[in-house]
Protein backbone atom coordinates (compact mmCIF):
# COMPACT_ATOMS: atom_id res chain seq x y z
CA UNK A 1 0.00 0.00 0.00
CA UNK A 2 0.67 3.23 -0.91
CA UNK A 3 1.75 5.53 2.49
CA UNK A 4 -0.49 8.39 3.10
CA UNK A 5 2.14 10.22 4.16
CA UNK A 6 6.22 10.65 3.74
CA UNK A 7 8.49 12.49 6.26
CA UNK A 8 11.57 12.71 4.62
CA UNK A 9 15.22 13.98 5.89
CA UNK A 10 13.55 16.51 7.96
CA UNK A 11 15.76 18.83 9.58
CA UNK A 12 14.61 21.84 11.71
CA UNK A 13 17.61 24.37 13.22
CA UNK A 14 16.23 27.18 15.81
CA UNK A 15 18.63 29.79 15.17
CA UNK A 16 22.11 27.19 14.79
CA UNK A 17 20.11 25.31 17.79
CA UNK A 18 18.80 21.65 15.79
CA UNK A 19 15.83 20.39 16.76
CA UNK A 20 15.15 17.74 14.13
CA UNK A 21 17.76 15.64 12.57
CA UNK A 22 17.32 14.12 9.53
CA UNK A 23 14.20 12.59 10.69
CA UNK A 24 12.51 9.88 7.89
CA UNK A 25 9.40 7.83 8.35
CA UNK A 26 6.54 6.64 6.13
CA UNK A 27 2.72 6.78 7.48
CA UNK A 28 0.79 3.77 6.32
CA UNK A 29 -2.82 4.85 6.05
CA UNK A 30 -5.78 3.55 8.14
CA UNK A 31 -4.01 3.24 11.50
CA UNK A 32 -3.17 4.92 14.73
CA UNK A 33 0.82 5.55 14.77
CA UNK A 34 2.22 6.59 18.04
CA UNK A 35 4.89 9.68 18.02
CA UNK A 36 6.88 9.47 21.07
CA UNK A 37 9.83 10.61 23.35
CA UNK A 38 10.98 12.25 26.28
CA UNK A 39 10.57 15.89 26.89
CA UNK A 40 12.32 17.93 24.46
CA UNK A 41 13.03 15.57 21.97
CA UNK A 42 11.31 17.49 18.97
CA UNK A 43 7.80 15.80 19.20
CA UNK A 44 5.76 19.01 18.95
CA UNK A 45 8.19 20.40 16.35
CA UNK A 46 8.05 17.71 13.85
CA UNK A 47 4.30 17.77 14.06
CA UNK A 48 4.27 21.21 13.60
CA UNK A 49 6.10 21.02 10.40
CA UNK A 50 3.89 18.66 9.43
CA UNK A 51 1.16 20.51 10.08
CA UNK A 52 2.51 23.71 7.97
CA UNK A 53 2.39 25.47 11.56
CA UNK A 54 6.53 25.71 11.32
CA UNK A 55 9.17 25.25 8.24
CA UNK A 56 11.70 22.82 8.11
CA UNK A 57 15.17 24.16 7.31
CA UNK A 58 15.84 20.74 4.80
CA UNK A 59 13.74 18.13 3.96
CA UNK A 60 10.50 16.96 2.66
CA UNK A 61 6.83 16.38 3.55
CA UNK A 62 4.90 14.17 0.98
CA UNK A 63 1.28 13.72 2.02
CA UNK A 64 -0.76 11.59 -0.59
CA UNK A 65 1.99 12.07 -3.61
CA UNK A 66 1.48 15.52 -2.79
CA UNK A 67 4.73 17.67 -1.70
CA UNK A 68 3.30 20.25 0.75
CA UNK A 69 6.75 20.83 2.11
CA UNK A 70 6.73 24.76 2.83
CA UNK A 71 2.81 24.96 2.51
CA UNK A 72 1.32 27.69 4.49
CA UNK A 73 -0.92 25.70 7.30
CA UNK A 74 -4.57 26.48 6.10
CA UNK A 75 -3.43 25.19 2.72
CA UNK A 76 -2.08 21.42 4.50
CA UNK A 77 -5.61 21.82 6.34
CA UNK A 78 -7.29 22.17 3.06
CA UNK A 79 -5.29 19.14 1.61
CA UNK A 80 -6.34 16.55 4.58
CA UNK A 81 -4.31 17.06 7.33
CA UNK A 82 -5.19 18.86 10.46
CA UNK A 83 -3.49 19.26 13.73
CA UNK A 84 -5.02 19.85 17.61
CA UNK A 85 -2.63 21.58 19.58
CA UNK A 86 -1.97 20.14 23.24
CA UNK A 87 -2.63 23.12 25.38
CA UNK A 88 -6.51 23.45 23.59
CA UNK A 89 -6.95 27.14 21.36
CA UNK A 90 -10.66 27.45 21.16
CA UNK A 91 -11.98 30.67 19.37
CA UNK A 92 -13.34 31.93 23.22
CA UNK A 93 -15.62 34.79 21.60
CA UNK A 94 -17.18 32.11 19.59
CA UNK A 95 -20.01 29.43 20.39
CA UNK A 96 -18.81 25.78 20.65
CA UNK A 97 -21.17 24.85 17.35
CA UNK A 98 -19.32 28.28 15.85
CA UNK A 99 -15.91 27.03 16.45
CA UNK A 100 -16.83 23.69 14.74
CA UNK A 101 -18.45 25.78 12.03
CA UNK A 102 -14.52 27.32 11.28
CA UNK A 103 -13.63 23.72 10.59
CA UNK A 104 -16.52 22.98 8.31
CA UNK A 105 -16.66 25.56 6.06
CA UNK A 106 -12.54 26.31 5.69
CA UNK A 107 -11.37 22.67 5.99
CA UNK A 108 -11.11 19.97 3.33
CA UNK A 109 -14.77 19.06 3.45
CA UNK A 110 -16.08 22.91 3.28
CA UNK A 111 -17.77 21.79 0.00
CA UNK A 112 -19.83 19.04 1.17
CA UNK A 113 -23.54 19.74 2.20
CA UNK A 114 -25.63 19.64 5.14
CA UNK A 115 -22.90 21.44 7.01
CA UNK A 116 -24.85 21.81 10.14
CA UNK A 117 -25.90 17.77 9.88
CA UNK A 118 -22.15 17.65 10.02
CA UNK A 119 -21.63 19.89 12.94
CA UNK A 120 -24.16 17.86 15.18
CA UNK A 121 -22.51 14.82 13.90
CA UNK A 122 -18.67 15.82 15.16
CA UNK A 123 -19.72 17.12 18.34
CA UNK A 124 -22.15 14.03 19.07
CA UNK A 125 -18.95 11.79 18.22
CA UNK A 126 -16.72 13.92 20.63
CA UNK A 127 -19.71 14.29 23.35
CA UNK A 128 -20.08 17.81 23.61
CA UNK A 129 -23.45 17.88 21.87
CA UNK A 130 -25.08 19.13 24.75
CA UNK A 131 -22.80 22.31 24.90
CA UNK A 132 -23.49 22.97 21.52
CA UNK A 133 -24.56 26.71 22.28
CA UNK A 134 -22.33 27.44 24.96
CA UNK A 135 -19.81 30.13 24.45
CA UNK A 136 -16.16 28.24 24.37
CA UNK A 137 -14.60 30.41 26.52
CA UNK A 138 -16.86 28.86 29.30
CA UNK A 139 -16.10 24.83 28.75
CA UNK A 140 -13.87 22.69 31.42
CA UNK A 141 -10.43 22.10 30.28
CA UNK A 142 -11.59 18.32 29.29
CA UNK A 143 -14.44 20.00 27.26
CA UNK A 144 -11.76 22.14 25.64
CA UNK A 145 -9.76 19.25 24.58
CA UNK A 146 -13.01 17.83 23.38
CA UNK A 147 -13.74 20.89 21.25
CA UNK A 148 -10.00 21.36 19.87
CA UNK A 149 -11.15 17.65 18.48
CA UNK A 150 -13.93 18.69 17.26
CA UNK A 151 -12.99 21.59 15.66
CA UNK A 152 -10.51 19.26 13.70
CA UNK A 153 -12.60 16.58 13.19
CA UNK A 154 -14.83 19.13 11.61
CA UNK A 155 -12.34 20.03 8.28
CA UNK A 156 -12.87 16.28 7.49
CA UNK A 157 -9.18 15.12 7.49
CA UNK A 158 -7.66 12.01 5.91
CA UNK A 159 -4.63 12.51 8.76
CA UNK A 160 -5.38 13.52 11.91
CA UNK A 161 -2.40 14.87 13.83
CA UNK A 162 -3.14 14.82 17.75
CA UNK A 163 -0.66 16.42 20.34
CA UNK A 164 -1.19 15.24 23.85
CA UNK A 165 -4.77 15.25 23.73
CA UNK A 166 -4.84 13.29 27.30
CA UNK A 167 -2.35 15.91 28.94
CA UNK A 168 -4.03 17.90 32.04
CA UNK A 169 -7.28 14.88 31.60
CA UNK A 170 -7.93 12.86 34.68
CA UNK A 171 -8.09 8.93 34.06
CA UNK A 172 -11.57 8.52 33.38
CA UNK A 173 -11.48 11.20 31.05
CA UNK A 174 -8.33 10.11 29.25
CA UNK A 175 -10.02 6.62 28.70
CA UNK A 176 -12.70 8.10 27.19
CA UNK A 177 -10.65 10.24 24.70
CA UNK A 178 -8.73 7.22 23.73
CA UNK A 179 -11.75 5.35 22.81
CA UNK A 180 -12.55 8.32 20.85
CA UNK A 181 -9.26 8.26 19.02
CA UNK A 182 -9.89 4.05 18.32
CA UNK A 183 -13.67 5.22 17.01
CA UNK A 184 -12.33 7.59 14.66
CA UNK A 185 -9.61 5.65 13.32
CA UNK A 186 -12.37 3.21 12.55
CA UNK A 187 -14.14 5.82 10.73
CA UNK A 188 -11.28 5.94 8.38
CA UNK A 189 -9.20 8.61 9.52
CA UNK A 190 -4.98 7.71 10.00
CA UNK A 191 -3.96 9.39 13.40
CA UNK A 192 -0.48 10.66 14.04
CA UNK A 193 -0.41 10.93 17.81
CA UNK A 194 2.15 12.67 20.12
CA UNK A 195 2.27 12.07 23.52
CA UNK A 196 4.32 11.93 26.39
CA UNK A 197 2.25 9.31 28.43
CA UNK A 198 3.48 6.00 27.38
CA UNK A 199 0.81 4.26 28.95
CA UNK A 200 -2.00 5.70 26.74
CA UNK A 201 0.18 5.65 23.83
CA UNK A 202 0.99 1.86 24.02
CA UNK A 203 -2.43 1.40 24.36
CA UNK A 204 -3.75 2.50 21.33
CA UNK A 205 -0.75 2.92 18.49
CA UNK A 206 -0.61 -0.34 15.59
CA UNK A 207 2.68 1.19 15.80
CA UNK A 208 5.39 3.41 17.50
CA UNK A 209 7.93 6.11 16.05
CA UNK A 210 10.17 7.12 18.40
CA UNK A 211 12.45 9.90 19.09
CA UNK A 212 15.52 11.56 21.15
CA UNK A 213 17.24 14.42 20.68
CA UNK A 214 15.86 15.61 17.47
CA UNK A 215 16.46 12.05 15.60
CA UNK A 216 14.74 8.61 15.82
CA UNK A 217 15.50 6.42 17.00
CA UNK A 218 13.48 3.25 16.61
CA UNK A 219 10.22 2.32 15.05
CA UNK A 220 7.97 -0.95 15.50
CA UNK A 221 5.09 -2.64 17.03
CA UNK A 222 4.38 -1.07 21.07
CA UNK A 223 4.93 -4.43 22.13
CA UNK A 224 8.87 -4.07 20.37
CA UNK A 225 8.94 -0.63 21.58
CA UNK A 226 8.77 -1.56 25.20
CA UNK A 227 11.62 -4.09 25.00
CA UNK A 228 13.74 -1.80 22.73
CA UNK A 229 16.98 -1.47 25.16
CA UNK A 230 17.74 2.00 23.09
CA UNK A 231 14.19 3.24 24.02
CA UNK A 232 14.15 2.18 27.72
CA UNK A 233 17.39 3.44 28.09
CA UNK A 234 15.57 7.02 26.53
CA UNK A 235 13.37 7.54 28.72
CA UNK A 236 14.39 6.03 32.09
CA UNK A 237 18.33 5.96 31.60
CA UNK A 238 20.77 3.38 32.71
CA UNK A 239 19.54 3.23 36.41
CA UNK A 240 16.58 1.02 34.64
CA UNK A 241 19.48 -1.61 35.09
CA UNK A 242 19.51 -1.70 38.46
CA UNK B 1 -8.74 39.79 23.42
CA UNK B 2 -12.45 39.15 25.45
CA UNK B 3 -15.46 40.12 23.18
CA UNK B 4 -18.78 40.24 23.79
CA UNK B 5 -21.33 38.39 21.71
CA UNK B 6 -23.99 40.91 20.12
CA UNK B 7 -27.27 41.51 21.02
CA UNK B 8 -29.78 38.85 21.44
CA UNK B 9 -26.81 36.45 20.25
CA UNK B 10 -25.59 35.83 23.82
CA UNK B 11 -27.31 32.09 24.19
CA UNK B 12 -30.27 30.24 22.88
CA UNK B 13 -33.00 32.07 25.04
CA UNK B 14 -36.14 29.58 25.55
CA UNK B 15 -38.49 32.04 26.95
CA UNK B 16 -41.27 34.14 25.12
CA UNK B 17 -40.05 37.08 26.56
CA UNK B 18 -36.27 36.92 24.93
CA UNK B 19 -37.59 35.54 21.24
CA UNK B 20 -40.23 39.15 21.41
CA UNK B 21 -37.14 40.87 22.55
CA UNK B 22 -35.43 38.87 19.50
CA UNK B 23 -38.66 40.22 17.22
CA UNK B 24 -38.47 44.10 18.37
CA UNK B 25 -34.81 43.84 18.04
CA UNK B 26 -35.56 42.71 13.94
CA UNK B 27 -38.20 45.08 13.28
CA UNK B 28 -36.80 47.92 14.82
CA UNK B 29 -34.00 48.72 12.38
CA UNK B 30 -36.66 49.03 9.77
CA UNK B 31 -38.72 51.33 12.03
CA UNK B 32 -36.06 53.41 12.26
CA UNK B 33 -34.67 53.48 8.77
CA UNK B 34 -38.46 54.53 8.09
CA UNK B 35 -38.40 57.32 10.32
CA UNK B 36 -35.32 58.66 9.25
CA UNK B 37 -36.61 59.03 5.35
CA UNK B 38 -39.75 60.94 6.31
CA UNK B 39 -38.16 63.30 8.61
CA UNK B 40 -36.98 65.96 5.99
CA UNK B 41 -41.17 66.36 5.63
CA UNK B 42 -41.35 67.95 9.04
CA UNK B 43 -39.93 71.22 9.26
CA UNK B 44 -36.55 70.80 10.89
CA UNK B 45 -34.43 72.92 9.80
CA UNK B 46 -30.98 73.33 8.21
CA UNK B 47 -29.55 72.87 11.33
CA UNK B 48 -30.44 69.30 12.34
CA UNK B 49 -30.20 68.06 8.92
CA UNK B 50 -26.80 69.32 8.96
CA UNK B 51 -26.08 67.20 12.03
CA UNK B 52 -28.21 63.91 10.94
CA UNK B 53 -26.21 63.81 7.80
CA UNK B 54 -22.81 64.47 9.08
CA UNK B 55 -24.40 61.38 11.67
CA UNK B 56 -24.81 59.35 9.17
CA UNK B 57 -21.52 59.76 7.30
CA UNK B 58 -19.53 58.73 10.94
CA UNK B 59 -22.30 55.95 11.50
CA UNK B 60 -20.83 54.65 7.99
CA UNK B 61 -17.39 54.81 8.63
CA UNK B 62 -17.39 53.66 12.35
CA UNK B 63 -18.94 50.50 10.73
CA UNK B 64 -16.56 50.09 8.53
CA UNK B 65 -13.52 50.06 10.81
CA UNK B 66 -15.93 47.76 12.92
CA UNK B 67 -15.72 45.30 9.95
CA UNK B 68 -11.51 45.01 10.29
CA UNK B 69 -10.88 46.10 13.40
CA UNK B 70 -14.12 44.61 15.58
CA UNK B 71 -14.81 41.78 13.89
CA UNK B 72 -11.09 40.91 12.54
CA UNK B 73 -9.14 42.08 15.62
CA UNK B 74 -6.86 44.15 13.09
CA UNK B 75 -6.66 47.76 14.91
CA UNK B 76 -5.99 50.26 12.00
CA UNK B 77 -5.22 54.36 12.78
CA UNK B 78 -5.19 54.53 8.80
CA UNK B 79 -8.86 54.89 7.59
CA UNK B 80 -8.61 58.78 7.11
CA UNK B 81 -6.64 57.48 4.17
CA UNK B 82 -9.82 56.05 2.51
CA UNK B 83 -12.04 58.45 3.92
CA UNK B 84 -10.17 61.48 2.45
CA UNK B 85 -9.07 59.44 -0.49
CA UNK B 86 -13.00 59.02 -1.20
CA UNK B 87 -13.41 62.72 -0.83
CA UNK B 88 -10.25 64.01 -3.02
CA UNK B 89 -11.58 61.36 -6.20
CA UNK B 90 -15.00 62.54 -5.81
CA UNK B 91 -14.47 66.17 -5.57
CA UNK B 92 -12.12 65.89 -8.76
CA UNK B 93 -14.76 63.71 -10.26
CA UNK B 94 -17.17 65.84 -10.12
CA UNK B 95 -15.51 68.96 -11.48
CA UNK B 96 -15.00 66.70 -14.27
CA UNK B 97 -18.51 66.38 -15.01
CA UNK B 98 -18.94 62.68 -13.43
CA UNK B 99 -22.71 62.69 -11.76
CA UNK B 100 -23.26 62.59 -8.07
CA UNK B 101 -23.55 58.65 -8.25
CA UNK B 102 -20.87 57.23 -10.24
CA UNK B 103 -18.65 59.55 -8.58
CA UNK B 104 -19.05 57.42 -5.26
CA UNK B 105 -18.54 54.41 -6.84
CA UNK B 106 -15.04 55.73 -8.11
CA UNK B 107 -14.37 57.23 -4.83
CA UNK B 108 -14.51 53.36 -3.04
CA UNK B 109 -12.73 52.13 -6.23
CA UNK B 110 -9.91 54.44 -5.48
CA UNK B 111 -10.69 53.73 -1.62
CA UNK B 112 -10.45 49.94 -2.50
CA UNK B 113 -7.40 50.13 -4.38
CA UNK B 114 -5.04 52.17 -1.42
CA UNK B 115 -6.58 49.44 0.67
CA UNK B 116 -4.73 46.96 -1.05
CA UNK B 117 -1.72 48.85 -1.78
CA UNK B 118 -1.60 49.67 2.18
CA UNK B 119 -2.60 46.10 3.07
CA UNK B 120 -0.46 43.91 1.03
CA UNK B 121 2.70 44.74 3.01
CA UNK B 122 1.31 45.59 6.19
CA UNK B 123 -0.64 42.88 7.12
CA UNK B 124 2.18 40.69 7.22
CA UNK B 125 2.71 42.13 10.37
CA UNK B 126 0.74 41.46 13.77
CA UNK B 127 -0.73 42.90 16.67
CA UNK B 128 0.64 46.49 17.70
CA UNK B 129 2.90 46.36 14.38
CA UNK B 130 0.24 46.19 12.26
CA UNK B 131 -1.43 49.25 14.23
CA UNK B 132 2.15 51.56 13.74
CA UNK B 133 2.24 51.01 10.29
CA UNK B 134 -1.10 52.14 9.56
CA UNK B 135 0.22 55.40 10.98
CA UNK B 136 2.75 55.55 9.15
CA UNK B 137 1.14 55.40 6.17
CA UNK B 138 -1.52 57.83 6.99
CA UNK B 139 0.56 60.20 7.70
CA UNK B 140 2.59 59.77 4.48
CA UNK B 141 -0.38 60.14 2.34
CA UNK B 142 -1.41 63.60 4.37
CA UNK B 143 2.04 64.64 3.63
CA UNK B 144 1.97 63.99 0.14
CA UNK B 145 -1.83 65.44 -0.25
CA UNK B 146 -0.37 68.96 1.67
CA UNK B 147 1.96 69.23 -1.21
CA UNK B 148 0.38 67.94 -4.08
CA UNK B 149 -0.44 70.94 -6.51
CA UNK B 150 -3.13 69.66 -8.96
CA UNK B 151 -5.27 69.42 -5.86
CA UNK B 152 -4.54 73.19 -4.45
CA UNK B 153 -2.18 71.55 -1.53
CA UNK B 154 -2.72 72.64 1.94
CA UNK B 155 -4.90 75.36 1.02
CA UNK B 156 -7.39 72.54 -0.26
CA UNK B 157 -9.94 72.00 -3.12
CA UNK B 158 -13.21 73.15 -3.95
CA UNK B 159 -15.95 71.43 -6.12
CA UNK B 160 -17.93 73.79 -8.51
CA UNK B 161 -21.28 73.77 -7.72
CA UNK B 162 -23.45 73.87 -11.17
CA UNK B 163 -26.82 73.31 -10.17
CA UNK B 164 -28.84 74.67 -6.89
CA UNK B 165 -27.90 73.05 -3.47
CA UNK B 166 -30.30 70.38 -1.98
CA UNK B 167 -29.93 69.75 1.47
CA UNK B 168 -32.14 66.75 1.82
CA UNK B 169 -30.62 65.34 -1.60
CA UNK B 170 -27.43 64.34 0.42
CA UNK B 171 -29.47 63.97 3.84
CA UNK B 172 -30.54 60.77 1.75
CA UNK B 173 -27.92 60.06 0.11
CA UNK B 174 -25.92 59.30 3.50
CA UNK B 175 -29.05 58.10 5.12
CA UNK B 176 -29.21 55.46 2.02
CA UNK B 177 -25.00 54.58 2.41
CA UNK B 178 -25.58 53.79 6.60
CA UNK B 179 -28.68 51.71 5.82
CA UNK B 180 -25.95 49.84 3.30
CA UNK B 181 -23.73 49.45 5.82
CA UNK B 182 -25.52 48.13 8.22
CA UNK B 183 -26.95 45.60 6.31
CA UNK B 184 -23.24 44.83 5.11
CA UNK B 185 -22.04 44.25 8.30
CA UNK B 186 -25.40 42.50 9.82
CA UNK B 187 -24.36 39.93 6.31
CA UNK B 188 -20.60 39.50 7.09
CA UNK B 189 -21.40 38.58 10.86
CA UNK B 190 -23.60 35.92 10.08
CA UNK B 191 -21.67 35.12 7.16
CA UNK B 192 -18.99 32.47 6.45
CA UNK B 193 -16.36 34.84 5.88
CA UNK B 194 -17.47 37.07 8.99
CA UNK B 195 -16.92 33.54 10.95
CA UNK B 196 -13.38 33.46 9.48
CA UNK B 197 -12.81 37.05 10.55
CA UNK B 198 -13.45 36.32 13.88
CA UNK B 199 -11.64 32.96 14.75
CA UNK B 200 -8.64 35.30 13.13
CA UNK B 201 -9.21 37.81 15.69
CA UNK B 202 -9.37 35.12 18.83
CA UNK B 203 -6.26 32.79 17.00
CA UNK B 204 -5.12 33.57 13.63
CA UNK B 205 -2.67 30.64 13.98
CA UNK B 206 -5.64 28.28 15.25
CA UNK B 207 -7.80 29.39 12.48
CA UNK B 208 -5.22 28.71 9.61
CA UNK B 209 -4.68 25.81 10.99
CA UNK B 210 -8.29 24.68 10.16
CA UNK B 211 -8.06 25.90 6.97
CA UNK B 212 -8.75 29.83 6.70
CA UNK B 213 -6.52 31.65 4.48
CA UNK B 214 -5.86 34.94 7.11
CA UNK B 215 -3.76 37.30 4.76
CA UNK B 216 -6.73 36.53 1.92
CA UNK B 217 -9.75 36.91 4.35
CA UNK B 218 -7.83 40.35 6.41
CA UNK B 219 -6.95 41.88 2.90
CA UNK B 220 -10.69 41.38 1.74
CA UNK B 221 -11.98 43.01 4.89
CA UNK B 222 -9.74 45.90 4.57
CA UNK B 223 -11.27 46.37 1.33
CA UNK B 224 -14.60 46.35 2.08
CA UNK B 225 -14.18 48.79 5.15
CA UNK B 226 -12.78 50.86 2.42
CA UNK B 227 -14.81 50.76 0.28
CA UNK B 228 -17.54 52.22 2.32
CA UNK B 229 -15.66 54.56 3.86
CA UNK B 230 -14.17 55.96 0.77
CA UNK B 231 -17.91 56.43 -0.14
CA UNK B 232 -18.33 57.78 2.78
CA UNK B 233 -15.54 60.20 2.14
CA UNK B 234 -17.19 61.43 -1.06
CA UNK B 235 -21.10 61.82 0.30
CA UNK B 236 -19.07 64.06 2.92
CA UNK B 237 -17.21 65.89 0.02
CA UNK B 238 -20.49 66.36 -1.78
CA UNK B 239 -22.23 68.03 0.81
CA UNK B 240 -19.10 70.24 1.85
CA UNK B 241 -17.88 71.37 -1.63
CA UNK B 242 -14.90 72.33 -0.50
CA UNK B 243 -12.42 69.47 1.92
CA UNK B 244 -8.64 70.04 2.49
CA UNK B 245 -5.77 67.73 4.11
CA UNK B 246 -5.62 68.81 7.58
CA UNK B 247 -9.81 68.34 7.47
CA UNK B 248 -10.47 64.71 5.91
CA UNK B 249 -6.75 63.53 6.38
CA UNK B 250 -5.47 64.18 9.34
CA UNK B 251 -4.66 61.65 12.39
CA UNK B 252 -7.22 63.03 14.30
CA UNK B 253 -9.94 61.76 11.84
CA UNK B 254 -7.86 58.21 12.14
CA UNK B 255 -8.37 58.27 15.72
CA UNK B 256 -11.78 59.28 15.85
CA UNK B 257 -12.82 56.53 13.29
CA UNK B 258 -11.60 54.11 15.68
CA UNK B 259 -12.96 55.53 18.78
CA UNK B 260 -16.51 55.44 17.42
CA UNK B 261 -17.00 51.62 16.97
CA UNK B 262 -15.34 51.47 20.73
CA UNK B 263 -17.36 53.45 22.42
CA UNK B 264 -20.26 52.05 21.00
CA UNK B 265 -19.18 48.24 21.36
CA UNK B 266 -16.34 46.38 19.57
CA UNK B 267 -16.95 43.31 17.31
CA UNK B 268 -21.20 43.46 17.57
CA UNK B 269 -23.25 44.39 14.46
CA UNK B 270 -24.98 47.67 16.46
CA UNK B 271 -21.93 49.18 18.89
CA UNK B 272 -20.52 50.85 15.69
CA UNK B 273 -23.89 52.86 15.05
CA UNK B 274 -24.04 53.63 18.50
CA UNK B 275 -20.92 54.65 18.48
CA UNK B 276 -21.19 56.67 15.35
CA UNK B 277 -24.30 58.51 16.63
CA UNK B 278 -22.85 59.61 19.99
CA UNK B 279 -19.82 60.77 18.04
CA UNK B 280 -21.79 62.24 15.54
CA UNK B 281 -24.03 63.74 17.72
CA UNK B 282 -21.72 64.76 20.90
CA UNK B 283 -18.82 65.41 18.88
CA UNK B 284 -20.74 67.71 16.89
CA UNK B 285 -22.08 70.19 20.17
CA UNK B 286 -18.64 69.65 21.89
CA UNK B 287 -17.19 71.27 19.38
CA UNK B 288 -19.36 73.88 19.24
CA UNK B 289 -19.56 74.23 23.17
CA UNK B 290 -15.95 73.52 23.86
CA UNK B 291 -13.59 74.50 21.07
CA UNK B 292 -10.85 73.85 23.20
CA UNK B 293 -11.77 71.00 24.87
CA UNK B 294 -13.57 68.68 22.61
CA UNK B 295 -10.91 66.53 22.66
CA UNK B 296 -10.60 65.98 26.10
CA UNK B 297 -13.67 65.84 26.96
CA UNK B 298 -13.77 62.79 24.52
CA UNK B 299 -10.74 61.35 25.52
CA UNK B 300 -11.78 61.03 29.38
CA UNK B 301 -14.96 59.43 28.14
CA UNK B 302 -12.86 57.00 26.17
CA UNK B 303 -10.65 56.18 29.08
CA UNK B 304 -13.75 55.69 31.17
CA UNK B 305 -15.61 52.97 28.94
CA UNK B 306 -12.02 51.11 28.60
CA UNK B 307 -11.65 51.44 32.42
CA UNK B 308 -15.58 50.07 33.15
CA UNK B 309 -16.89 48.89 29.92
CA UNK B 310 -15.06 47.18 27.15
CA UNK B 311 -17.78 46.01 25.47
CA UNK B 312 -19.09 49.59 25.10
CA UNK B 313 -22.53 50.92 24.91
CA UNK B 314 -23.51 47.29 23.82
CA UNK B 315 -22.00 45.53 26.68
CA UNK B 316 -23.41 48.05 28.81
CA UNK B 317 -27.26 47.43 27.77
CA UNK B 318 -26.00 43.81 27.38
CA UNK B 319 -25.12 43.52 30.89
CA UNK B 320 -28.63 45.28 32.03
CA UNK B 321 -30.97 43.32 30.14
CA UNK B 322 -29.55 40.13 31.51
CA UNK B 323 -29.41 41.72 35.20
CA UNK B 324 -33.23 42.58 34.84
CA UNK B 325 -34.22 39.04 33.18
CA UNK B 326 -32.28 37.54 35.89
CA UNK B 327 -34.16 39.47 38.68
CA UNK B 328 -37.33 39.06 37.16
CA UNK B 329 -36.82 35.01 37.40
CA UNK B 330 -35.73 35.19 40.42
CA UNK B 331 -38.56 37.16 42.09
CA UNK B 332 -40.70 34.91 39.74
CA UNK B 333 -39.67 31.63 41.34
CA UNK B 334 -40.71 32.97 44.94
CA UNK B 335 -44.54 34.35 44.79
Amino acid sequence: MAPILRVDRVTKYFAGLAALKEVSFELQPGGICGLIGPNGSGKTTLLSIIAGSLQPTSGAVVFQGRDLTGAKSFRVAQAGIVRTHQIPRPFRALSVLENVAVGISFGRGQRSASKTRDAGRVLELVGIAHLAHAPAARLSVGDQKRLELARALATQPSLLLCDEVCSGLTVSETTSVLRLLREIQKAGTTILYVEHNLKAIMSVSHHVIVINYGQKLAEGTPEAMQNDASVIEAYIGRTAEN
Amino acid sequence: MESTAPLGMTEPGNSAASSRLRFALTVAPFLLLALLAVLPLFDLGPNTIRLLFVTFVWVTVSIAWNILGGFGGQVSFGFAVFYGLGAYATALAINRGVNAFFSLVLAGGVAVLASLLVGVPTFRLKGPHFAIATIGVSEAVRVVMTNLSITGGASGYRIIETGTFHQVKHYFAALALAAVAVAVSAFVRRSRFGLALIAIREDEEAASDLGVDPFRTKLLAHALAALLTGAAGGVYAQYAAYIHPQGVFSFNVGVAILLMPIIGGIGTVWGPVIGGVVYGLIHEELIASFPQLHLLIYGSLLILIVLFEPGGVVGLLDKSYRALTRTRRVSGSHP
